[in-house]
């Protein structure tokens, strides 16, 4: 389940150790924080789209911030992902701007609309 | 909290925010029970801190990290000169919008 985050951090041997750290954070959190904390980052695995590992790792510090935070403060799992678990993943996720795999394909069209368009001008 | 609400307030959170930090710096918890006060009761702690995470990636808020005694450093989020021009600028558009919608809701008379 974990080669696709691994293989973010092929490119770097540093980044490859920012990972593992951020990754014990996360197997550190008591329940059941940790159990939430894993299940999200499974969803972002699959949702994700972020290519770049630099973005990869800001995002997991963060996150792993935000359960450390949550678990010292004792505040319920309920509290922090609100009613839709799958809303807050995504809103998560897309605060990041990392390169996405579709970034190319959105050039692209505008440009071949900018072409259409431009011959009616 | 219902569905329309939830899609209307997603476009207005970042306004919401920002305004919220205009007052003072603020870390996130502190922003989310300063709007639960406000009658934003329903609002879940991890979505204002993803929107404090956009907006410090679009450069309206500075950020510094405070030790705290358990658990991780706070951040704590400042309002700076961008974002507070960007907040003049959603209040303008808040009015504008406010302003249309009673229009409609009279029967655009």
């Amino acid at each position: 389940m974990a080669w696709k985050w691994i293989e973010l951090f092929t490119g770097s041997l540093d980044q490859k150790k920012r990972y593992r750290r951020y990754k014990a954070r996360i197997d550190a959190l008591p329940e059941p924080y940790g159990t939430a904390a894993s299940a999200f980052q499974r969803y972002f695995m699959y949702y994700g789209g972020i290519v770049d590992g630099e973005t990869s790792l800001s995002m997991l510090g963060d996150f792993a911030d935000l359960w450390e935070r949550a678990a010292a403060d004792a505040t319920p799992v309920r509290a922090i992902v609100g009613d839709d678990p799958v809303e807050f993943a995504e809103a998560f996720a897309q605060a990041y701007t990392g390169k996405r795999w579709i970034d190319k394909e959105r050039e692209r069209l505008i440009v071949a609309i900018d072409r259409a368009a431009g011959g009616q001008e | 909290m219902g569905k329309q609400m939830t899609e209307m307030l997603k476009g207005t959170l970042e306004g919401i925010v920002l305004a919220s930090l205009s007052g003072r710096p603020a870390y996130g918890y502190e922003i989310t029970s300063w709007l639960r006060d406000q009658g934003f009761a329903d609002i879940a702690e991890g979505t204002v801190y993803a929107l404090l995470i956009r907006l410090e990636q679009k450069l309206l808020v500075d950020v510094e990290k405070v030790p705290s005694e358990k658990g991780p450093p706070r951040k704590v989020y400042t309002l700076n000169a961008e974002g507070l021009e960007y907040l003049d600028e959603f209040w303008r558009t808040w009015g504008f919008l406010a302003d249309r919608l009673a229009h409609l809701h009279q029967g655009g008379k």
